[in-house]
């Protein structure tokens, strides 16, 4: 080629460069929000329900006229239950898809994987289902929580303990990420009212048989059996807990436990035994009940605590947008960290960190069959039945 | 943290162990038999069980039947699938380097996982019909666990007995000594492949079918199974019949053993240390086994 | 001048991967950094399997190992990254000559199934010494953006793997070693020290993995037992190195990128269904295509055995 033409390539190349740069995206089409969800492998039951609850914030916010005048998009990919995966995802939604703003993937190890990117960027990032503090606690300025933490989800079944003087407690929990952070919660709180530690022992994920873990726990006779768990571990060890006859008087279980399937799938065997959550549908929270039957009817099965989490979230992230009538990360920032708000699912408001500071867990019991809140004394609809009898008396 | 072991609770988690170990020796069996006949290692035996569980809950669920009941039923399916897949996909790889086996069965591994996933969802299911134990002396032994235990061993046995007795069996066991003297001796070997496939993945659903009414039901179900399934053939020596019951109790008694004199963490680094140990001092399985 | 033609060639294409981060978008360097990434893992799973005829099934467990020491290395004793990244594959070097010994002994698919459990036994113990690595809560690194200097470290990690391949295969040590894949029992009575060339196959073939893995856990900032040793991961390099074809030079590179980004595209439009594809894929090239592209290619139009 001649020099000629060259010039003439390279004039053009930069012509072009120069045009896309100046070019705005699509400055008035839909505010595109970016998130990765785990729609496949270990989560996917939870983060489809994030995801679902992300997608009735969408229409919700559209029925409303949008967000600053736009209407809302969300576009979502899925990260497969993994956290490099995510990393990756949110690379490409922040860089190539060019997405407004992001929301946060679902669990702790997810979403501080993934932090690193946002806070790279330098967008916000409201993180519906990261309960883990460590998270919030490493200097980020753009992350936000939504959720109770970790540490306190036995809180309900520790207080009601200490209150009614019992002494001794037992603590197991699978070896991943939120199940320790609950397990060390758990047990510090017990320490703090008094109570002594006389087990603590993880297991590793995916483990079915609890019979040693249980043989030796029973040797001790603990009055309390705090277990952070997801579901299949809460109903493994509710079954061999009867097999075996182990028989404490109170016995809670953490993310399992407020499942309706713990209820069908242990029928009356999980009479008596607490769970801890974030959120019920019967609470009286704003637009809680709105929230539930929209929910029902759009999905054909009712929210758990992860639908109405994201949901939430999303809510919050476009209050926080609307307040600073931008969606400018700096302004938006401002505002998330200084907004008092109630959703559907509660009280929202964090420290400087963006940890979560007012959103109360509730801890639940399984009473005739239905999901009685007995703690706090505030939101209670029954006191607890206390204490549960032996499994051969029932 | 101060347990006092005392011998009534090393007895309990005998049990424990024993009972799993059945179940864990029946399942392997099914792999033992596909390796030692086919050269095949099945990375898929865990999807297979998966499904047998699967079966046993829909026909529990839609049907109201004994899922005790189902357990044959769950076979059958499965033997049906088992033929299936064979006669399209694994004769392929019969006679090529272990490493086309080892893909293609996880290529359908991940196939089967998946679309029990898409058809079904990951939510978690569970078959709820036999809780709590019964007491024998100072020991519980769980009720749905000794059930699975009982249908073990009585389908173990009934394969051995089919293995050793009828003349389709020691045609199985013909081949799987040699295959060329085998089909010189007018034996129809791929017929043989055929139905050793099908036979362990029934044997494989027995599993999923018994398990069902013990641990929640979803599509990741199976992935351990393939895992201990190979850990039991390794232990008692690949392709040995009689190895994968010895690997498969030793395996339920090792796991909770361990569970009980260090904690559950660490039940699963000895199972694979153990495994790793008894290839290095005898490489070819406790009871020996196949040299490739 | 068929070779200047394909080393100008060569130059070109480095050239091109060196100024790519220049204009590329954040998710295109880490796009291009992860395919470097398996070109090093696939290439040095090549180097034992396909070469050599041991089929490794955990060789996942290198890159965990390589992981976590360089993450510790960088969390808990400050050493900047490239050292550590160095540390990593040292560790896995290490690994590689400690259990090699034993597990060489093994054949066929003992040798397969006892690299499994190793990779399983690792990430148990891992687990478990959570003092040390942060068991289940996963281990953080100090936060810094490094993709850029990490995007040219991975990409020279894949060319010295693809490299050192290619001088192995044109060596007499790289015969002997296919000499041992074709017929070990036939290369002992030739006199071939079967024994140290497989243990130097083996850890050759781990320094790449070890290497790659404390890079990404520097990348990524954040690791745990679960996402440095899957066995997906395994079976992804496996799969890799068998579609470009294995034994070869730059069939793991080919595998590497075409399948890459083949699962991004895929798994951007079908969140639900890409496992599925995946297994299909897997299924298709092991049935259709054993011998991969390369090996297919070299066999129809007599290229030569470096390619």
């Amino acid at each position: 080629m001649t020099k000629r033409s060259w010039f003439a390539v390279g004039a053009v190349g930069a012509g072009a460069a120069v045009l896309a740069a100046v070019l705005p995206a699509g400055a008035q089409g839909p505010i595109r929000i970016g998130a990765s969800l785990s729609l496949t492998g270990t989560y996917a039951k939870l983060g489809k329900n994030q995801h679902e609850g992300y997608k009735l914030c969408e229409k919700d916010l559209n029925a409303k006229g949008g967000l600053l005048g736009r209407k809302v998009e969300f576009v979502m990919y899925d990260d497969q239950s993994m956290p490099p995966t995510g990393v990756r995802l949110y690379e490409k939604l922040i860089t190539e898809d060019k997405v407004d703003a992001v929301m946060g993937p679902y669990s702790s190890p997810i979403t501080e994987a993934v932090a690193n990117v946002t806070e790279k960027y330098k967008k916000v990032m409201v993180s519906p289902l990261a309960a883990t503090t460590s998270i919030f606690k490493k200097g980020r300025k753009h992350i936000f929580m939504v959720i109770s933490p970790a540490e306190v989800y036995l809180e309900g079944l520790v207080d009601m303990a200490a209150k009614r003087g019992l002494k001794t407690v037992a603590v197991v929990n699978e070896d991943t990420l939120f199940s320790k952070a609950a397990a060390a919660g758990a047990a510090e709180l017990a320490k703090k009212r008094g109570m002594q530690v006389v087990y603590q022992e993880a297991y590793p994920k995916g483990n079915t048989d609890f019979s040693a873990l249980l043989t030796k726990i029973k040797s001790l006779n603990p009055d309390v059996i705090a277990a952070a768990t997801y579901f299949d571990d809460a109903v493994a060890l509710t079954r061999q807990m009867k097999e075996l006859n182990v028989n404490p008087k109170m016995y809670g279980v953490t993310v399992g436990g407020d499942l309706p399937e713990f209820y069908d799938t242990l029928k009356t065997n999980a009479e008596y035994i607490y769970g801890a959550t974030q959120w019920e549908p019967g609470l009286p929270y704003p637009g809680n009940k709105e929230f539930f039957e929209s929910y029902k009817k759009d999905f054909g099965h009712e929210p758990s605590y992860h639908s109405a989490a994201g949901y939430a979230g999303c809510i919050t992230y476009a209050e926080g947008v609307r307040r600073a009538a931008s969606l400018d990360p700096d302004k938006v920032r401002e505002q998330l960290l200084k907004l008092e708000m109630k959703t559907a699912f509660g009280e929202y408001k964090v420290d400087q960190d963006g940890f979560q500071l007012a959103h109360k867990m509730v801890t639940l019991q399984w009473q005739d069959g239905k999901k009685i809140v007995v703690w706090p004394d505030d939101l209670a609809q029954a006191k607890a039945r206390f204490p549960a009898p032996p499994w051969n008396q029932r | 943290m101060n347990v006092v072991i005392t011998p009534t609770m090393v007895g309990q988690v005998i049990i424990s162990g024993l009972l799993s170990g059945a179940l864990y020796s029946m399942v392997a069996l099914g792999l033992a038999l596909i390796f030692g006949v086919m050269r095949i290692i099945n990375v898929a035996h865990g999807p297979l069980l998966m499904l047998g569980a699967y079966t046993t809950y829909f026909l529990y669920s839609g049907l109201g039947l004994n899922p005790y009941l189902t357990v044959p039923v769950s076979m059958l399916v499965l033997f049906g699938v088992g033929l299936l897949l064979e006669r399209t996909l694994i004769f392929r790889v019969v006679d090529a380097p272990e490493l086309s086996s080892l893909l293609l069965t996880f290529g359908i591994s991940i196939a089967l996982v998946n679309a029990t996933q898409l058809a079904f969802t990951s939510d978690l299911r569970a078959v709820e019909y036999l809780t709590g134990s019964w007491l024998v002396g100072p020991f519980a032994v769980s009720k749905p666990r000794v059930i699975a235990f009982a249908f073990a061993v009585g389908l173990t046995g009934l394969a051995f007995v089919f293995l050793k007795y009828t003349r389709t069996g020691k045609a199985i066991r013909a081949t799987s000594q040699s295959r060329e003297v085998a089909m010189v001796c007018g034996i129809d070997v791929g017929r043989i492949h055929l139905l050793t496939f099908g036979l362990a993945s029934a044997l494989a659903a027995a599993g999923g079918a018994l398990i069902a009414v013990i641990v929640a039901i979803q599509p990741e179900m199976g992935q351990v199974w393939t895992f201990k399934s190979f850990l039991v053939i390794v232990l008692g020596g690949a392709g040995n019949y009689p190895g994968a019951l010895v690997g498969g109790m030793l395996l339920g008694l090792v796991e909770q053993l361990a569970s009980l004199f260090l904690t559950t963490q660490l039940s699963e680094v000895v199972a694979y240390v153990l495994l790793v140990l008894v290839l290095l001092v005898r490489p070819t399985g406790l009871l020996g086994g196949r040299q490739t | 001048m068929k070779r200047a033609g394909a080393l100008a060639l060569i130059a070109l294409a480095l050239a091109a991967l060196a100024i790519y981060p220049a204009f590329a978008t954040g998710y295109g360097v880490r796009a291009v950094l992860q395919i470097f990434m398996w070109i090093a893992l696939a290439g040095s799973w090549n180097v034992i399997s396909g070469l050599t005829g041991y089929v490794s099934f955990g060789h996942v467990a290198f890159f965990g190992m390589g992981a976590y020491t360089g993450g510790l290395l960088i969390a808990k004793t400050g050493w900047p990254w490239p050292l550590a990244a160095l540390g990593g594959a040292a560790a896995a070097g290490l690994l590689a000559l400690a259990i090699g010994g034993p597990c060489l002994r093994l054949r066929g698919p003992y040798f397969a199934i006892a690299m499994l459990g190793l990779n399983e036994v690792l990430r148990a113990l891992v687990s478990y010494f959570e003092g040390l690595t942060g068991g289940g809560n996963g281990l953080s690194l100090p936060t810094l953006d490094a993709t850029v200097p990490i995007y040219y470290a991975m990409g020279l990690t894949a060319a010295a793997v693809t490299a050192g391949t290619y001088l192995i295969l044109s060596s007499r040590f790289g015969l002997r070693l296919m000499t041992i894949r074709e017929d070990e029992v036939a290369a002992e009575a030739m006199g071939i020290d079967t024994f140290s060339h497989k243990l130097v196959a083996f850890l050759l073939s781990a320094l790449g993995p070890g290497l790659a893995g404390a890079l990404t856990a520097r990348d990524q900032g954040y690791i745990e037992p679960l996402s440095v040793f899957p066995l997906a991961t395994t079976i992804t390099m496996i799969v890799m190195a068998l579609f470009g074809g294995k034994g070869t030079v730059w069939g793991p590179v080919l595998g590497a990128a075409v399948l890459f980004i083949a699962q991004e595209m895929v798994w951007a439009r079908y969140p639900y269904v890409h496992p599925l594809l995946f297994g299909a894929i897997i299924v298709a090239v092991v049935l259709a295509m054993p011998r991969g592209v390369l090996g297919l290619l070299q066999l129809k139009f007599r290229l030569p055995r470096t390619i």
